[in-house]
């Protein structure tokens, strides 16, 4: 069942702003600018030996992260991995609790019992506590989906894994599940073209991820991960058409891991000219900011002030974190079930700020 | 306690269907955990069914035969062979509100969802605070000539998984009341019938709805003086047999059903040892690293002082499951074996 893509695009210049106001465009060029601050950030402090833990930049792939996010309500739900963070923030996670975890601090998602972007918000914007084992998620979110069928909520819910993940047994599981049931779920591939050093040749043999969908019986879209709007258009027809029950759909955003698997990996293993032409040409953050520019929605101004909020919010994530208290070693056994009532509580927080 | 042997067999697929009580109002251990799932599914709207078979078919044992003409393939939900889907999509609902009960059709075949269940469900609680009530049933068990991957006892994999309940009846009411304890709790549940007792063992059962039996509570089956036999699932029975061939010869065994092995019920374990100063523990998972091993650890450690002898463990050796009845019958431990052991453990 080939899809075709242009069905789910309106006319290109007519459509050019994808149905967003102004103060929406806004919206989208602050949180890519804050996951791109953020990231850039965590890495310097991470360098200087300031973050303990590991990092898993998604630089370069902002344009996925916030336009797949953006296309969902609040109460849809979203199943990330650790390199998705800035589709978490962008669904409205807390930067400062985000910062507090990564410092292994009370305030943290999990309390300290969980690090870095192994991070969820099931209670407050629906995002699935990541699980490094990809994609596991991609099953759960199957669950997620039946729970809104069977009680007729127009809820979508949505998940990311990368190239590496669509070689997992799982990947192919919970497709042809979803297919089979008809349910509103959406499946992003964020297709970085690297599995830590594995690159797309030694995951798959067919062109591209998108077209298997048509082996499972749902459409496959693929789009240019750079272009944010693009992005957000194909993923919103997609949320929508789930959330009115049309089942599910598989996209495809194809951008480039600018750095590493992890904190750790120089990635030597990418070529110098790819990663050139994506870092110099194909920038999907600057690429919507001078768009923005160009259509006259903002000018140099303003995004400077844009700028100088994004990093105000990282100093005041970075100062939250700091003064966290970490956790107390006396309930490292609390929690495993819900009978000591240990997550019902407020956490003890005599474990000072050191 | 009211038991009696009933047809042999129901060694898996194309069983007789489940039937009903009897007259007596006697239930065997597969109608009684299909009166579980049927009354609590008639209680509580957000459970339901959901695997391989279970729905048209009736389940590869027949324990969910009937119940989707009642509650609708919406609730008794057939899936694709999909395993790790199967576990997934059990927590995604529950998590979404749902409290879903999963049928593996065999306790072997859950190693084919164990990432999901281990990993994902098991520990999501530790790491969010999200309840996962999620019950997983499986058919587990030896001694009906099912071959290797049909006769797992999986129990030690999933206790050892921090964040799971694990629950391995051995009796009827108890099957019944522990399985509506786990539809209850907030908390994952590995649930393991044993496939030999289905047919085997029945007795009469509580009608009451909101009869339950609590998770963590070992069960003195037979009282007795001088041996303390620690085991649950099959064995009991194994066990109990042993206990009125010795009772003839002049020694009294003392029967401790574990029922859950996750929580484990220390304290009933070690006043029965403080009675009988003996123990021998027996169990149907494989002796290296079983069930047995921590339940033998636990008294040494805590029991020392009661002890007149060694603690001993009575449970098969490092190898898969065979087939041919001569060899499953010199893996699994048989009724002569215990009575020998217990012999061995007098004599110290």
């Amino acid at each position: 069942m080939a899809t075709d893509v242009h069905e789910m695009r309106g006319e290109p210049e007519a459509d050019w702003r994808a149905g967003l106001s102004d103060d929406q465009l806004k919206d989208v060029l602050y949180k890519l600018k804050l996951c791109r601050y953020f990231d850039e950030r965590m890495e310097a402090l991470y360098r200087q030996g300031r973050l303990p833990g590991a990092i898993y930049s998604g630089r370069g792939q902002e344009g996925t992260h916030v336009g797949v996010a953006y296309a969902l309500r609040k109460d849809d739900s979203l199943f990330p991995t650790h390199r998705d963070l800035s589709a978490q923030l962008t669904k409205g996670v807390d930067l400062k609790r985000v910062m507090a975890q990564y410092w292994g601090r009370i305030d943290g998602y999990t309390r300290g019992r969980d690090g870095n972007s192994h991070i969820g918000d099931w209670y407050g914007n629906r995002t699935f506590a990541v699980i490094s084992h990809l994609p596991i998620a991609y099953p759960i979110a199957t669950g997620a989906a039946l729970a809104y069928q069977r009680r007729a909520e127009p809820r979508v819910a949505m998940a990311i894994c990368g190239d590496g993940s669509t070689s997992n047994g799982r990947w192919h599981e919970a497709l042809n599940v979803s297919a089979v049931y008809q349910l509103p779920v959406v499946w992003v591939v964020n297709n970085n073209q690297y599995a830590y050093s594995t690159p797309n040749t030694l995951e798959f043999k067919v062109p591209t991820i998108a077209e298997r969908a048509a082996g499972y019986g749902m459409p496959g879209v693929r789009i240019d991960g750079q272009d944010v709007l693009d992005v957000y258009r194909i993923a919103h027809a997609a949320v929508e058409r789930a959330r009115e029950g049309g089942g599910p759909t598989l996209i495809e955003s194809v951008s480039l891991r600018w750095r590493g698997h992890a904190g750790h990996d120089p990635a030597k293993y990418v070529p110098k000219e790819l990663l050139d032409e994506y870092m110099q040409r194909k920038d999907p953050v600057k690429r919507f900011e001078e768009l923005l520019v160009a259509r006259s929605v903002v000018d140099e101004e303003e995004v400077k002030r844009v700028q100088e909020r994004v990093e105000r919010a990282f100093d005041e994530g970075y100062e939250f974190a700091q003064n966290s208290p970490f956790p107390v070693a006396e309930d490292v056994t609390k929690g495993v079930f819900t009978d000591d009532g240990y997550w019902q509580r407020e956490p003890s927080r005599e474990g000072g700020t050191g | 306690m009211a038991q009696v042997r009933v047809e042999s067999g129901a060694a898996g697929h194309g069983a007789e269907p489940r039937g009903k009580r009897t007259e007596a109002g006697e239930a065997t251990y597969l109608i009684a955990i299909a009166e579980a799932l049927w009354e609590e599914m008639e209680r509580d709207e957000r459970v339901y069914l959901l695997g391989e078979d279970i729905g048209v078919y009736g389940g590869a044992f027949k324990v969910t035969e009937g119940f989707i003409e009642r509650f609708g393939p919406e609730r008794v939900m057939d899936t694709p062979i999909a395993e790790e889907t199967i576990v997934g999509m059990a927590m995604g609902s529950a998590m979404e509100g749902f409290r879903p009960v999963a049928e593996f059709q065999y306790a072997d075949f859950m190693t084919s969802g164990f990432d999901e269940i281990v990993t994902a469900t098991a520990r999501y609680h530790y790491r969010t605070g999200v309840p996962i009530p999620v019950v997983l049933r499986a058919p587990s068990g030896g001694g009906v000539r099912a071959s290797n991957f049909h006769s797992t006892n999986p129990e030690p994999w999933f206790a050892y998984a921090p964040g799971l309940k694990v629950i391995c009846p051995a009796f009827p009411t108890d099957a019944k009341g522990l399985l509506k304890s786990a539809i209850r709790d907030d908390n994952p549940v590995v649930y393991l019938e044993h496939k030999w007792i289905y047919r085997r063992i029945k007795e009469v059962v509580p009608e009451d709805p909101d009869f339950l039996v609590p998770i963590g509570s070992a069960k003195v089956q037979r009282e007795g003086t001088d041996v303390t036999v620690v085991t649950y699932g099959a064995m009991v029975h194994q066990a109990l047999e042993a206990a009125d061939e010795l009772a003839q010869q002049g020694t009294s065994v003392e029967v401790v059903d574990l029922r859950t092995i996750y929580p484990l019920d220390t304290e009933t374990v070690l006043n029965s040892v403080a009675k009988t100063s003996r123990a021998l523990v027996l169990y149907e998972s494989n002796r290296f690293l079983g069930t047995g091993a921590e339940v033998a650890a636990v008294i040494a450690e805590e029991g020392f002082t009661s002890l007149d002898a060694p603690v001993m463990r009575l449970a098969p050796p490092h190898t898969p499951v065979p087939f041919s009845p001569v060899l499953e019958d010199a893996y699994i431990p048989q009724v002569s074996d215990i009575e020998e052991a217990v012999k061995k453990l007098s004599a110290w």
